[in-house]
């Protein structure tokens, strides 16, 4: 093929341009030689011969190498073009590094969230997950959920046909290596035998269980372990297979290492895998119970097209849902399925991923605003280039070579701020992981190639961006005038462009801060909201004992008394009381008959159902929960105290609405069993969350006498005095773990439990003022390299100005006064913006409108303040401004 | 037409179709094929160096000949260039469409035939 013969010469020439030239050489000596034979007169040949440069030229342009050579000498004059105003070079690519940077901390998140399959799995785009919706008339919105029973996924595995390559699996983050509560965590998964197979994991040494192993009733007490694991608790030891290794309460033998790239389907790494059928549970005839409470994700490999499949498994499951739960014809169930990626499926985005979105967004911004600031300074900077770049035109270079060149300056400026982006990406992605999903022990770290990828295609497309106006514009060639030209004429050519830049920027600030301002304002109402408890006060403390080797309750209960005795005496302690349940940490439901009240009335309305608690009768006075009426319960902390019951202002309302509940009757359990006295009514409190929509109705049951048992109050209550909550609570953690030396202490203060509460608000007020005060910077350079440069084109103009009798004053009133005109224009076009995005960011807010006009106003006048500063340093110098020496210049 | 300025004496492309047309004729080093032009069109041609070789690049990169170094009668290395396939057809459209160009030349000036 003569083509390839081309292709072949060309790139031959291309990569060995030294071998290429010398044979050419050679040939031309030839040439000569042949010729002096031919023809007498040497100058002759020599004259017909033409000059050697020139010709070396000629052939040297017909080939590839031309191209590099006018790239080397672009790139060579670009660099040129860069070092010659390395202050302008240095903002801008510091400019740029913030923006890109924002970005590329985002997208380590993004990527691992949304775009990234999990490692080690084979062709990762042929599994996909399942989801069942599940709704009920009058339960709030239908949430979609992976989790679905043994029953269930029974009936899933049959609507597919497709049962065996459907592995089942569920994660355990509570188990610690060895026996007891002091070993280190170990993320467990209970994985169905065609788990691997179906995902197509790899095995390093040894070998995966059978389904023999995984048997109804019959799981073998075997595990896989990851790499990771192998290497760094077992040693890396091959000898370790085989041997037994202690979990929790279990024991499994530890029979295969699985390949060093698979680290389970979840962003966290899993440690050991473990047949279903040995999941831990009470002995006998278990396997059925266990795994009807167990829930499990399952994943599929291949099977129907996704439509059909979901029609089918959707009517599967509706009609078993009627077999099973005939009482409820209301419940209502789809299926979908979905990517391997988690948050690409169906199901409810996790907070994190609503928070990497709206970032995401905010980081694009950031970024706007660093293009709009580039362009503002190469468009300035061009202005002082005009000579040189006249000069350029007319010694003849094409106006695309030009353009070319100067948009090349920009590329190579954007390449370094990539390099420095790549840094702060690095860095703000560990922040943001670490922010946004703390206790996540992630698989893989923040910077990686993608990353890098990504933030090397970001850096281009800003070069190209920021670099291409500037270039048209100081290519456009109106030679003569350039030429002649000096700083004197400057100052007429402000530029409309370069205003509305800076507007631009100044508007996204405002854009960004008002997003900050209302994340603040937020995280202050909700930290503000009376939840019912003096929650910086209170320590909670509960214990965990071993399966089979937890002391018989009464002996817990009593020691626990005592204890509660013994904290109420040390000094800054004011209360003590015991409870079965701390807030925020769980719920109880007990069935009660009151009146004409029962559950069944609010089935309806689960908001309305009435939440339990059991305490002790000093639990009140320690919470800080204050009564309305009445009393709380008579007997102190013992037993067989009289049957009385406190309950709060919910539920007083719902129960007895208009009349009076003290002395009313209330039965738990079953209607017929003994009478409980209302004795009290206590404040409301919040219980569940920190916000309620509505105060949730709870009623407290004396622990001394309890309806049903069930209920040990092992939970200690102490109410510190201010200031002391931690000291207290490690005192408190000191004096159990000596009097329960086998037992798992679990020592909290209640703003610890609160935290996770909190976390979504002060997460959204943390990343959005950082991101809006990073906007704000880059705001502030644009709006100070701008004025300042006026300020340098407008010198001849404001010596004038000085000679004419302006004092400092006026002329700083003229300069400010520009500057601010042009920020307080984008403070409203960015007030417009912020009310236009509120909507995006609403639901991510508490007790303040998008358009609070607070912070708009405190918004507009930080930004306007920090503006008249930026603007002020270059006014400052342009009031020092020598008449004499301002006119004579240039 | 005086050989001291080439390009003066060929018609725009011609050098190109002249090359191939001489090496169709078998494998010829730079200089050979430059006295072959001058010797067939009776010196009219004078192919310098400085066209020679940057249109032999030219056609090396095209595909149209192939280059291969061999031994020049006076023993010295000489690189010897011959005609590809694709060469033979391209040099069949330029022989072509230079009669077509001739003939219309030659209709112009009024006279039937080219002499």
């Amino acid at each position: 093929m003569s083509w390839v013969d081309g292709l072949r010469h060309r790139l031959r020439t291309l990569l060995r341009p030294g071998r290429h030239a010398s044979e050419l050489e050679d040939e031309v000596t030839l040439h000569l030689e042949l010729d002096g034979i031919h023809e007498e007169d040497a100058s002759q040949t020599r004259r017909r011969f033409g000059s050697p440069l020139y010709h070396r030229e000629e052939t040297r342009a017909q080939t590839w190498l031309r191209l590099t050579d006018i790239a080397r000498q672009d790139v060579s004059a670009a660099w040129r073009g860069v070092t010659h105003a390395p202050g302008v070079a240095g903002l801008v690519v510091a400019t740029l590094a913030l923006g890109i940077g924002a970005n590329a901390a985002t997208f380590t998140m993004l990527d691992a969230l949304y775009l990234r399959a999990p490692a080690g799995v084979a062709e990762p785009d042929a599994l996909r997950r399942y989801w069942v919706e599940h709704f009920r008339t009058g339960e709030g919105l239908p949430f979609k959920s992976q989790k679905v029973s043994y029953p269930m996924y029974r009936v899933l595995a049959q609507a597919s046909g497709n049962r065996e390559r459907i592995a089942l699996y569920d994660t355990d983050n509570s188990l610690r290596l060895g026996r007891g509560f002091g070993g280190p965590r170990v993320r467990a998964v209970y994985a169905s035998s065609n788990y691997f197979s179906v995902l197509g994991v790899r095995i390093a040494h040894g070998r995966f269980y059978t389904s023999a192993e995984d048997s109804l009733g019959h799981g073998a007490s075997v595990a896989l372990v990851s790499h990771a694991f192998w290497t760094t608790r077992l040693g890396g030891d091959p000898a370790a297979l085989g041997q037994p290794v202690a979990i929790g309460t279990h024991t499994y033998a530890i029979i295969g290492v699985l390949d060093p790239a698979f680290t389970g389907l979840d962003l966290e790494p899993a440690d050991i895998w473990i047949p279903l059928a040995a999941v831990p549970g009470p002995p006998g005839p278990w396997w059925e119970a266990v795994h009807n409470t167990r829930l499990f994700r399952l994943v599929e490999r291949g099977g129907q097209p996704a439509g059909a499949l979901e029609q089918r498994a959707t009517a599967m499951i509706r009609a078993f849902n009627r077999e099973v739960l005939p009482a409820r014809p209301d419940t209502l169930m789809n299926v979908y399925t979905g990517s391997i990626i988690e948050a690409r499926g169906p199901g409810q985005p996790g907070q994190e991923l609503v928070i990497t979105t709206r970032l995401a967004g905010v980081a694009a911004i950031v970024l706007l605003i660093a293009w709009a600031n580039v362009i503002n300074l190469l468009l300035a900077r061009a202005v002082d280039r005009r000579r040189e770049i006249a000069v350029r035109l007319a010694l003849g270079i094409s106006r695309v070579r030009l353009v070319r060149t100067l948009v090349l300056e920009t590329i190579l400026l954007a390449v370094a701020a990539a390099g420095l982006a790549t840094l702060a990406g690095w860095a703000g992605g560990t922040a943001l992981r670490t922010l946004l999903m703390p206790g996540t022990d992630w698989a893989r770290s923040a910077l990686d190639w993608r990353v890098a990828l990504f933030t090397g295609a970001v850096a281009l497309a800003s070069g190209l961006v920021a670099g291409f106006l500037p270039a048209l514009q100081a290519s456009r060639p109106v030679l003569t005038s350039a030429l002649k030209s000096g700083a004197r004429d400057g100052g007429r050519h402000r530029s409309r462009l370069r205003t509305g830049l800076v507007a631009v920027q100044a508007a996204l600030s405002v854009t960004l801060l008002v997003g900050a301002a209302l994340f603040v304002q937020s995280l202050r109402n909700v930290r503000g909201l009376d939840l019912g408890f003096d929650q910086d006060r209170l320590v909670f403390a509960s214990l965990e004992f071993l399966e089979g080797e937890a002391p018989p309750r009464p002996v817990i209960v009593a020691a626990l008394r005592d204890m509660a005795s013994r904290l109420a005496a040390q000094p800054g302690v004011e209360r003590v009381g015991r409870t079965g349940m701390e807030p925020m940490r769980g719920f109880s439901i007990t069935e009660l008959f009151a009146d004409d009240f029962s559950l069944e009335s609010v089935r309806s309305n689960p908001e309305a159902t009435p939440y339990s608690a059991s305490v002790t009768p000093g639990y009140f006075e320690a919470v800080g929960l204050r009564f309305i009426r009445g009393r709380t319960m008579a007997g102190g902390d013992v037993d067989g105290g009289p049957p009385e019951v406190v309950v709060n202002e919910a539920m007083a309302r719902l129960v007895w609405p208009g009349r009076d509940p003290l002395g009313r009757c209330m039965r738990f359990v079953k209607p017929e069993n003994p009478c409980y006295t209302v004795v009290g009514i206590v404040e409301n409190s919040r219980w569940g969350y920190v916000i309620e929509p509505e105060p949730k109705p709870q009623f407290f049951l004396p622990l001394g006498n309890l309806p049903s048992p069930g209920h040990s109050g092992r939970v200690l209550v102490v109410r510190a005095e201010p200031g002391a909550a931690k000291q207290i609570a490690a005192q408190v953690r000191a004096l159990l773990a000596e009097a329960f030396p086998g037992a798992d202490v679990q020592v909290r203060r209640m703003l610890e439990n609160l935290e996770p509460e909190y976390r979504p608000w002060r997460l959204g007020a943390t990343l959005f003022t950082a991101f809006g005060f990073l906007a704000l910077l880059v705001a502030v350079v644009g709006i100070y390299s701008t004025v300042s440069y006026g300020v340098s084109q407008r010198t001849h103009e404001l010596g004038v100005r000085a000679a004419l009798g302006a004092r400092r004053a006026d002329v700083l009133r003229l300069v400010v006064g520009e500057g601010l005109r042009t920020v307080a224009l984008g403070t409203v076009l960015g007030i417009g913006l912020a009310l236009a995005a509120g909507r995006l960011v609403s639901a991510m807010l508490y007790g303040v409108r998008a358009g609070e006009p607070l912070a708009l106003l405190v918004v507009s006048c930080v930004l306007l303040a920090v503006a008249a500063l930026a603007a002020a340093a270059p006014a400052w110098k342009a009031g020092r401004i020598d008449p004499m020496t301002a006119l004579r210049a240039d | 037409m005086s050989g001291r300025s080439p390009r003066s004496g060929l018609l725009p492309g011609t050098l190109d179709m002249l090359v191939l047309r001489t090496v169709s004729l078998g494998p010829l080093h730079g200089y050979g094929i430059a006295r072959h032009i001058a010797r067939l069109s009776q010196e009219v041609f004078q192919v310098e160096q400085g066209s020679l070789y940057p249109a032999l690049e030219r056609l090396l990169a095209a595909g149209w000949v192939r280059a291969k170094w061999g031994s020049a009668p006076t023993g010295r290395k000489a690189r010897y260039y011959t005609i590809t396939a694709s060469g033979r057809r391209k040099l069949g459209q330029e022989i072509s469409s230079y009669d077509h160009l001739v003939l219309a030349i030659a209709r112009v000036l009024g006279r039937e035939e080219p002499a």
